[in-house]
C-alpha cells in the first residue's frame, strides 16, 4: 500500500489514542463536591489542631473515620469565623441537626477488612503516607467517582494510567499487597477481607 | 482521500488498535466486575460507633438478660449474659434476633386509636347495671396489670381477668423430676436455668412422642397418647400403700384404688416393673417434683403425696407494690364471669402468655360489645376483635417482665427501648388508665420505689457481673440501674407456708369423640418472630414450621391427606388452618403440632383434635 | 514493627462440642445468621437450597418404638487442615487456608459459583446464594458492618466468625498488644448456645478448654477415615453417635419432607 492508504488507520488510531488518554477520564469520572468546602489548613494551623484531633481512634480499636456532627458542633455551635462557607454548614447542618453527607476519598469497598489502628499503632504509619497531604489542603479538591462502579479515583491512583495498566500510589489491593511484600509480611485472603 | 468502504474499515481498525493501547477498554473490563461489589440488589450495612446496651428479653416470662451490640445506636446482635443468676447467659433462638421484630412485615404500625378510644368511652357510658367493663391480660403479674387492676376498680363494674398462673418450682431443690410431657428443654420457664440445674436432678420424661425434652431426659418412658391419668393414678396407688396424705379429695383416692399397677400399666402402655421402679425412685431418691401441662390437678396430686409443696414448689411473694395500689380489683377467672355479661372487652395480648381461646370467650361477651386488642399483629384476637390497635413490640418498650414459673423468688426487671416506635402505636396501660382517669405514666419508676423501699433483695448489674443487696443502692441509683438493665431479685422468704395447690378434678371425664392426641412438640412462639427462624424449618429440617402438623402415615391415610394439604385443626375450642406432613416418626394416634400463638390458643385446654382435609 | 515471614505463634482455631448437651434448639443457627448477615430464607428455598453456615441434624439409634433414642449434631465447616478438599477444587482460589489461624477462608468477592467446592466438601457444609439476600424493608438496619453481605451466585460458609476475630485484633492493638500474637474471641454459635455445648479456642495452646476436651476419651471428629484433619472434635459418651460420625452425611434420611 502507499503511505497515503496509511492516513485512515493512522487517523482512526490517533483518533482513538486521543479520546482514550484524554477524554476517557472524563468521562468515567464523574465530578461531584463536598456537602461542605472545608479547609483542613484552617484547622490544622489557625485551630492548631492534629489529625487525629478529629480522626480518632476510639477505645475498642475501630477508627472513627470522617467525623460525625457533633464533633464539629463541638466547637461551630455558633461561628467562629467570618467566612461564608462556615456559615452555610452551620446553617444547613448544625442547625437543623442533620449529618453531612462526606465523600470519602479512601472508601474500600464493603468486603474489605482495613484496620487503621493496626497500620498506625503497630505499623508506625503516618497518615500522609497512604492519604496524601490533606492536612495542608485549604479547601477540599472534588470528589471524583468512577461512574460504572461508584469508587473514588484515589482508589485507581490519580493518572489514567494506573487505572489500567500499572498499580502504584493508589489503594487498591495491589498496592496494599505490594507494601506488605516489601516489608516481608505474608498473610492470607481473610486478614484483609470480610 | 475519498471516503471508501475501505478506508472505513481502515479508520475503524486503526481506532481498535490505538483503542487497546488506552486504558479505556482494561478500565471498562475490571469495572464491570467491580459492578457486583456495587450490585444494588445487596443492602450496604451501616457503620459508625459500636456500643453495648443491656436490657431483658420480654418475649416470654423468663425475662432473659440480654446484652445488645449496637451500631450508631441500631442493635444489629443479640447476646445473654453470662453471670446473670436467674438466665446464666442464655438466650434462646427467638430472643437472639428479637432486634427484627420492629422491621417485621406483619407488624402492625398504625390503626383507629382514636376511634376505639371513643367507641369504648360511649360504650361504657351505655353499660347496663348487669354488664361490666373487663381487661383480659394475657402475662399478670406486671406493674401494666397492677394499672389494669387499679382501672378496673376505679371503673364502675370493672373486672380484671388473668389466667391461672402456676405454682412456682425450685428447680434446684429437686433430685427426681417427673414430666408429665412438660418441655423441660423447649423454652420452658427459664432455660439457662433448666440447664444450669440439670446435672442436679435425675429427669424422667413420661411422653408418647420423643420430643428434644424426651431426647434429653435421663430416661423416656414413651406412653400411650391420652393415659397420663393412668400412670399417675397407678403411681398414687403405690405411694399410697401404707400412708395416708391430706388434702386429697375422697374421689381421688377412690379412684386410686380402681388402678393397682396390672391396671395402670395395662391402660398406660409402660410396664409394671417400670411403675414401681418409678414410684420408688421417687420415694426414695427425694425431693421430688412433678411436673405436669399447667392446672393439672393429677400432677398437683402427686406432688402433694410425694411432699413437693415447701420443697420443690414454693409459695413466692410479689415484688412489693406501692401501698396505694392496692385498693384494686382483685384477679378473676375468665370461667367465673357470667355468659353474656361483658359489655366493653380490653384484651392485652402484647404480651405472650396463656391466651384463651376465642370459644371461651365469646359466650361471656353481651349483644354488641365492644371488643379492644391491643396486638402486635392482626392474626391473634384481632380477627374477632371490634378494633384491633398497634402496640409498640420488644426492643421499643419499658416493661416489667414478672418472674418465670422456675424462678423461686420475685424478680422485677425491665425491657429497654433500643429503638423509637412507629407514631401510630398504642400503649395499652396508658389507653386503659386513662379509661380510668388514673395517672399511670410513671408507674414503673413508683413500683420501683416501692421495692427498693421494702429493703428487701439483691440487684444484679449486668455491666458489672454483680450482685448488691438493694438497700445498698441508693434510691435514684436503683432506678437508673434497673433502666439500663438490671434485675431485682427478691430474698426467699423462709417463714412461707407451703403453696396451696389447686386439686379440683373434672367431675366425669370429657366425651373422647376427637380422634387424636395432640402433642406440642415445638416451643411456645412469640406473637412474632424474625424471619431468620426460617433457618430451623424451611433451610433445615429442625423443626416443625409453624402451623403446620405432622401425622403418623396412617393416620394421614384415615384422612385422606399427604404431606402439602392444606388441612384443618379442629379442638374442642377452635380450628386453625395447618399445612400438613406425614412423617413415620409420629406415633399412630397423635398429632404433633408447632407451638404458635394460635395453636396454643385452641390446644392449650384440650388435648384431643382432630385434622380434616379443608 | 516485626517483619517476621511467619506470625510470631501461629494459632489452630478450633472447636469441641458436647452433643450430650445440645438439645436441637437452633439458638447456634439464628444467631451465626444474625453474626454472619445470612438473609432469611428465599420462597423457594428448602433445606437443600438454603443458607445455614451452621446446621443442626437430628439423628437416632434406629431403634423402634421405646427403644428409639435421638440426638443431635450441629455441623459447621469442620476447617480441615489436612489435604482441604474445597481448596484443591476451586479454579479461582477464591479458598484458602489460613496459616496463622488454621481457618479456611472463603471468598465470596472471588467466587465465581461453579459449586466444585460443594461437591468436593464431605460434612456438606457450603452453601450456595441461589438468590440475591432480601430482607424485610427496614431489617437491613440491622445488619452487622463486620460482615459485608453477598451477592446471589456464589458460595459461602462458616469462617469461624471472621468479623469477631478483626475486631478481637482491633482491641488487642489498642490495648497495646502485638497484632501478631493469637487472640481470644467466641464465634456467635460459641456465644449463643443456652446448653453451652460449644466450646472454642486455640488447639495449639495446651491448656485452652477446647484443647483439653480435644483429647477426651469420649472425643472424635465427623468422617476421620477420610483424614481431612477436622479442627472440630465432637464428645458423646454414647457409643452409638461415635458410630454415626461414620455416616456420609448425618440426618434421618427425610431431608427435605416438603420436597
Amino acid at each position: 500500500m502507499r503511505i497515503s492508504g496509511y492516513i485512515p488507520f493512522a487517523v482512526g488510531a490517533l483518533t482513538a489514542l486521543a479520546a482514550g488518554w484524554a477524554a476517557f477520564p472524563h468521562a468515567i469520572y464523574q465530578n461531584r463536591r463536598q456537602p461542605v468546602n472545608f479547609s483542613h489548613k484552617v484547622h490544622t494551623t489557625t485551630a492548631g489542631q492534629k489529625c487525629d484531633d478529629c480522626h480518632s481512634f476510639r477505645a475498642d480499636g475501630t477508627f472513627a473515620g470522617i467525623p460525625t456532627l457533633d464533633k464539629c458542633a463541638g466547637c461551630h455551635a455558633a461561628p467562629m469565623g467570618t467566612t461564608a462557607a462556615e456559615k452555610d454548614f452551620i446553617d444547613r447542618y448544625v442547625t437543623p441537626n442533620r449529618e453531612p453527607q462526606w465523600l470519602a476519598y479512601a472508601r474500600q469497598p464493603e468486603n474489605v477488612s482495613f484496620s487503621h489502628i493496626t497500620h498506625v499503632k503497630s505499623g508506625g504509619m503516618k497518615c500522609e503516607t497512604c492519604h496524601g497531604n490533606e492536612g495542608e489542603t485549604d479547601s477540599l479538591r472534588p470528589f471524583q467517582q468512577d461512574r460504572i462502579s461508584g469508587y473514588s479515583r484515589d482508589i485507581w491512583g490519580r493518572p489514567i494510567a494506573h487505572s489500567a495498566f500499572r498499580t502504584e500510589g493508589g489503594m487498591k489491593m495491589d498496592d496494599c499487597v505490594n507494601c506488605h511484600r516489601s516489608h516481608g509480611l505474608t498473610h492470607s485472603c481473610l486478614d484483609c477481607h470480610k | 482521500m475519498t471516503t471508501t468502504r475501505r478506508n472505513l474499515f481502515k479508520l475503524a481498525g486503526g481506532a481498535t488498535v490505538g483503542v487497546l493501547f488506552t486504558p479505556a477498554p482494561w478500565r471498562l473490563l475490571t469495572d464491570t466486575a467491580l459492578l457486583s461489589e456495587t450490585w444494588p440488589g445487596v443492602p450496604v450495612p451501616r457503620h459508625g460507633e459500636v456500643t453495648f446496651q443491656f436490657g431483658n428479653c420480654s418475649l416470654c416470662p423468663a425475662g432473659c438478660a440480654v446484652r445488645a451490640r449496637s451500631v450508631a445506636n441500631q442493635p444489629v446482635s443479640l447476646a445473654g449474659v453470662p453471670a446473670h443468676p436467674l438466665s446464666h447467659g442464655a438466650l434462646c433462638a427467638f430472643g437472639i434476633a428479637g432486634h427484627h421484630l420492629p422491621y417485621h412485615p406483619d407488624r402492625l404500625k398504625s390503626g383507629p386509636v382514636a376511634a376505639a378510644d371513643a367507641a369504648v368511652r360511649t360504650a361504657l357510658g351505655q353499660l347496663r347495671d348487669t354488664e361490666r367493663c373487663a381487661v383480659l391480660d394475657l402475662r399478670p403479674g406486671r406493674t401494666a396489670s397492677w394499672t389494669y387492676r387499679r382501672a378496673m376498680a376505679a371503673i364502675h363494674n370493672g373486672i380484671y381477668l388473668a389466667p391461672l398462673e402456676p405454682v412456682p418450682v425450685n428447680l434446684a431443690a429437686a433430685k427426681t423430676v417427673l414430666s408429665l410431657g412438660a418441655p423441660l428443654f423447649d423454652n420452658w420457664g427459664t432455660p439457662g436455668n433448666v440447664i444450669a440445674a440439670r446435672d442436679h436432678f435425675r429427669l424422667i420424661q413420661v411422653e408418647p412422642v420423643e420430643s428434644r425434652t424426651a431426647a434429653m431426659a435421663d430416661l423416656w418412658l414413651p406412653i400411650r397418647p391420652d393415659s397420663e391419668e393412668a400412670l399417675v393414678l397407678g403411681l398414687a396407688n403405690l405411694l399410697l400403700a401404707d400412708k395416708k396424705v391430706a388434702g386429697l379429695p375422697a374421689g381421688f383416692t377412690d379412684r386410686v384404688r380402681e388402678f393397682p399397677p396390672t391396671v395402670a400399666a395395662s391402660r398406660s402402655g409402660i410396664g409394671e416393673q417400670q411403675i414401681a421402679a418409678l414410684a420408688h425412685e421417687l420415694q426414695n431418691n427425694g425431693p421430688a417434683l412433678v411436673l405436669g401441662a399447667n392446672g393439672s390437678p393429677y400432677a398437683a396430686a402427686l406432688n402433694l403425696i410425694l411432699g413437693a409443696p415447701g420443697h420443690t414448689l414454693v409459695s413466692r411473694r410479689e415484688a412489693p407494690v406501692p401501698d396505694e395500689w392496692k385498693k384494686a380489683a382483685p384477679v378473676s377467672d375468665l370461667a367465673s364471669v357470667r355468659d353474656g355479661s361483658i359489655g366493653v372487652l380490653l384484651i392485652d395480648e402484647s404480651v405472650t402468655g396463656d391466651a384463651p381461646p376465642w370459644s371461651a370467650i365469646q359466650p361471656k361477651l353481651a349483644n354488641k360489645a365492644v371488643v379492644v386488642t391491643f396486638a402486635w399483629s392482626k392474626d391473634g384476637y384481632g380477627r374477632q376483635a371490634t378494633y384491633t390497635l398497634p402496640t409498640a413490640v420488644y426492643p421499643e418498650t419499658v416493661d416489667d417482665i414478672p418472674p418465670a414459673v422456675d424462678s423461686p423468688a420475685a424478680a422485677f426487671r425491665l425491657s429497654a427501648a433500643w429503638i423509637a416506635p412507629p407514631d401510630g402505636v398504642a400503649n395499652p396501660a396508658d389507653f386503659v388508665g386513662a379509661l380510668a382517669g388514673i395517672a399511670v405514666k410513671d408507674a414503673l419508676q413508683e413500683r420501683a420505689a416501692a421495692i427498693r423501699k421494702s429493703g428487701r433483695g439483691s440487684l444484679f448489674v449486668p455491666s458489672s457481673a454483680t450482685s448488691t443487696p438493694a438497700r445498698d443502692v441508693k434510691p435514684d441509683d436503683f432506678w437508673k440501674m434497673l433502666q439500663a438493665g438490671a434485675t431485682w431479685i427478691d430474698d426467699v422468704d423462709a417463714n412461707a407456708a407451703p403453696p396451696k395447690l389447686d386439686l379440683a378434678f373434672p367431675a366425669e371425664a370429657p366425651n373422647q369423640v376427637l380422634p387424636l392426641v395432640v402433642a406440642v412438640t415445638e416451643p411456645d412462639a412469640p406473637a412474632l418472630v424474625s424471619p431468620l427462624l426460617s433457618k430451623l424449618y424451611q433451610e433445615s429440617n429442625l423443626h416443625l414450621p409453624p402451623q403446620s402438623v405432622a401425622l403418623h402415615p396412617s393416620d394421614a391415610r384415615s384422612c385422606g391427606l399427604e404431606t402439602g394439604s392444606h388441612a384443618r385443626l379442629e379442638t374442642g375450642c377452635g380450628s386453625i388452618a395447618v399445612d400438613v406432613i406425614v412423617d413415620p416418626d409420629v406415633p399412630p394416634g397423635v398429632v404433633e403440632v408447632s407451638g404458635g400463638p394460635g395453636i396454643r390458643k385452641i390446644c392449650g385446654a384440650s388435648s384431643r383434635a382432630r385434622v380434616v382435609r379443608s | 514493627m516485626t517483619n517476621p515471614n511467619k506470625p510470631v505463634k501461629a494459632a489452630r482455631y478450633g472447636m469441641a462440642i458436647d452433643l450430650d448437651r445440645c438439645s436441637g434448639c437452633g439458638a447456634c443457627m439464628v444467631a451465626c445468621a444474625v453474626e454472619n448477615n445470612v438473609p432469611p430464607a428465599h420462597q423457594g428455598a428448602n433445606d437443600r437450597k438454603g443458607l445455614t453456615w451452621v446446621r443442626v441434624y437430628k439423628v437416632d439409634n434406629g431403634g423402634e418404638g421405646d427403644g428409639r433414642r435421638s440426638a443431635f449434631i450441629p455441623v459447621m465447616c469442620q476447617h480441615c487442615g489436612n489435604e482441604t478438599p474445597c481448596v484443591h477444587v476451586c479454579p479461582q482460589q477464591a479458598v484458602d487456608v489460613d496459616p496463622s489461624t488454621g481457618v479456611v477462608g472463603e471468598m465470596p468477592e472471588r467466587c465465581l459459583g461453579c459449586r466444585y467446592c460443594m461437591a468436593a466438601c464431605p460434612y456438606h457444609a457450603r452453601y450456595f446464594n441461589w438468590w440475591d439476600p432480601a430482607w424485610p424493608a427496614g431489617m437491613e438496619k440491622a445488619l452487622n458492618p463486620d460482615v459485608s453481605p453477598r451477592m446471589r451466585g456464589v458460595v459461602e460458609k462458616c469462617n469461624f466468625c471472621h468479623g469477631r476475630w478483626h475486631a478481637a485484633r482491633r482491641q488487642a492493638v489498642a490495648d497495646g498488644k502485638s497484632d501478631m500474637e493469637p487472640v481470644a474471641y467466641l464465634p456467635a454459635c460459641a456465644e449463643a448456645c443456652p446448653a453451652k455445648a460449644i466450646t472454642f479456642g486455640d488447639l495449639n495452646d495446651a491448656a485452652s478448654p477446647v484443647a483439653v476436651a480435644a483429647k477426651d476419651c469420649n472425643s472424635f471428629r465427623l468422617l476421620e477415615k477420610l483424614d481431612t484433619d477436622p479442627k472440630i472434635h465432637y464428645i458423646s459418651k454414647r457409643d452409638w453417635v461415635r458410630r454415626i460420625a461414620d455416616a456420609p452425611r448425618p440426618g434421618d434420611g427425610k431431608e427435605s419432607r416438603r420436597g
